[in-house]
């Protein structure tokens, strides 16, 4: 096929923007979902609702949210950051940061209760409960971060909108499959599709494999 | 503290899109990327210049409005009176014919609206106006969609609004994927026709007509109106395009033996 490579080119930079998108998700989610599950304030619980339904965001309201920003007329539009992969890190961050966040509260306000006395009376700080109740449970944690990643390298709308599919530069996976699709390259489209498909049920199989051997 | 190094790390990750640009934006019609013309003529030109043309492919009316928010540099589309109108407002610098093809309408082979043996636009788009052919719209004020709405007018008709009319808003090979499928008729660019794979039982029926003629014109964005954008680096593209070998590489673009878009001389 003499697209295919292109179709590298767009697998590398799905796995680029997803990771990195993924990545800063984790971090904020893990700072963010321990500082609102471990503490009792006022805002909790509607804070806790209104990440609970931003699960559930459309990816193409999230794109028209960042496009708005990041366009030369929004706040951001100094920074050119339109049309840019940095963009679509952004666009997909807000797609999976709640989803991850939301988890993650879940998980430790089950947990925290049980562990925080006794490790406390070892002497463990705050930041410590934190690394040991990250490091005891990882299969949990990358559970979370997988179902982050593959909602994000799935996405199609959000990076299209602010990505502007730009070849070598912006167009994923996804775009690709829409455009060469609509070009009627169906059978590029389909490959495409599969590779997808392959990715995700390989991540599948990682988060088991991790399970089992936990 | 973490939390420190990790905004840190995020303004570090930021400020690299601070830095000058090297690439120019290029606003175009769907048609022009659609084909893979803007491909080899980026490329080509990076090859030549280190500059990078990154090339967002919307409907002329989207590359517009985008255009008129000052995201891009260039704008590559074919609706000349939108073109006028974006050069008085004071948006672009100048107009520049680039290329042109023409439209054509496609249907389905054995043309159940009996358009192929008309001679005048007019009867074939009273023809389609009837309700017994499904007729697909772009519907996303791009400049075919424009021409649409034009032909219907020259016919002296209203678009129609039954529901043999299909809107379907998207770019123009998803445009002919969707006739294709429904057995429409719709109106095309011939590049965009020529280079696309999935013809499945639709064939060219009406063209060669004066009143199909497609200009497509290439414009810079003004710098005075936005001082972001990066004129000289436009201005050298729009050249090479005019004038340079960007001129030969349109005129030898074939797909299928067939050329694409024509230069003027």
């Amino acid at each position: 096929m003499p697209e295919t490579s292109k179709i590298i080119e767009a697998i590398i930079i799905s796995l680029h923007v997803s990771f990195i998108a993924t990545l800063f998700a984790f971090s904020l989610s893990i700072f963010f979902g321990y500082l609102i599950a471990t503490r009792q304030f006022f805002a909790k619980k509607y804070i806790v609702s209104i990440l609970g339904s931003l699960t559930s965001i459309p990816p193409v309201c999230a794109g028209l949210i960042v496009y708005l920003i990041i366009s030369r007329q929004g706040p951001l539009g100094w920074m050119q950051l339109l049309y840019t992969p940095t963009a679509m890190i952004i666009a997909q961050f807000i797609i999976i940061f709640p989803i991850m966040t939301t988890l993650i509260i879940n998980y430790i306000e089950q947990e925290y209760p049980q562990v925080k006395e006794e490790l406390i009376s070892y002497g463990a700080s705050q930041k410590d409960i934190v690394m040991l109740m990250i490091i005891n449970q990882k299969s949990i944690y990358l559970t979370i971060v997988l179902i982050g990643f593959g909602r994000a390298i799935s996405e199609y709308g959000a990076a299209a909108i602010v990505g502007g599919s730009i070849d070598h530069i912006t167009r994923n996976m996804t775009a690709m499959i829409a455009l060469e699709t609509a070009k009627g390259n169906i059978l590029v489209g389909v490959t495409l599709g599969a590779i997808l498909i392959v990715l995700s049920l390989l991540m599948s199989f990682g988060i088991n494999y991790f399970r089992k051997n936990d | 503290m973490s939390f420190l190094k990790l905004i840190s790390t995020f303004l570090i990750f930021f400020s690299i899109s601070l830095q000058a640009r090297d690439y120019i934006i290029v606003q175009s019609t769907t048609s022009t990327a659609n084909t893979g013309l803007l491909d080899i003529l980026s490329e080509r030109f990076f090859i030549q210049t280190g500059i990078e043309v990154r090339a967002v492919a919307v409907g002329t009316g989207t590359a517009i409005a985008n255009a008129k928010k000052g995201d891009g540099d260039i704008l590559i589309v074919h609706s000349k009176l939108d073109e006028l109108n974006f050069i008085e407002e004071g948006f672009g610098v100048e107009r520049f014919d680039l290329m042109y093809n023409d439209f054509i309408i496609v249907g389905p082979k054995n043309d159940p609206a009996n358009i192929s043996n008309k001679k005048d636009i007019a009867d074939v788009m009273k023809q389609l106006a009837s309700s017994k052919y499904k007729f697909i719209s772009r519907d996303d004020n791009s400049g075919t969609h424009k021409k649409e709405l034009l032909l219907w007018k020259i016919a002296g008709l209203q678009v129609p609004k039954d529901n043999s009319y299909l809107k379907t808003g998207s770019s123009m090979a998803n445009a002919i994927n969707v006739a294709a499928e429904m057995q429409a008729y719709l109106l095309t660019d011939r590049g965009t026709w020529i280079s696309f794979k999935n013809k499945n039982n639709l064939k060219i029926l009406f063209e060669k007509n004066e009143s199909l003629f497609n200009p497509y014109g290439v414009i810079a964005i003004n710098p005075k109106k936005f001082p972001h954008v990066e004129y000289q680096k436009s201005k050298k593209f729009i050249n090479w395009l005019l004038n340079g070998e960007g001129k030969q590489l349109i005129s030898n673009y074939e797909v299928d033996n067939q050329q694409l878009f024509f230069t003027y001389n």
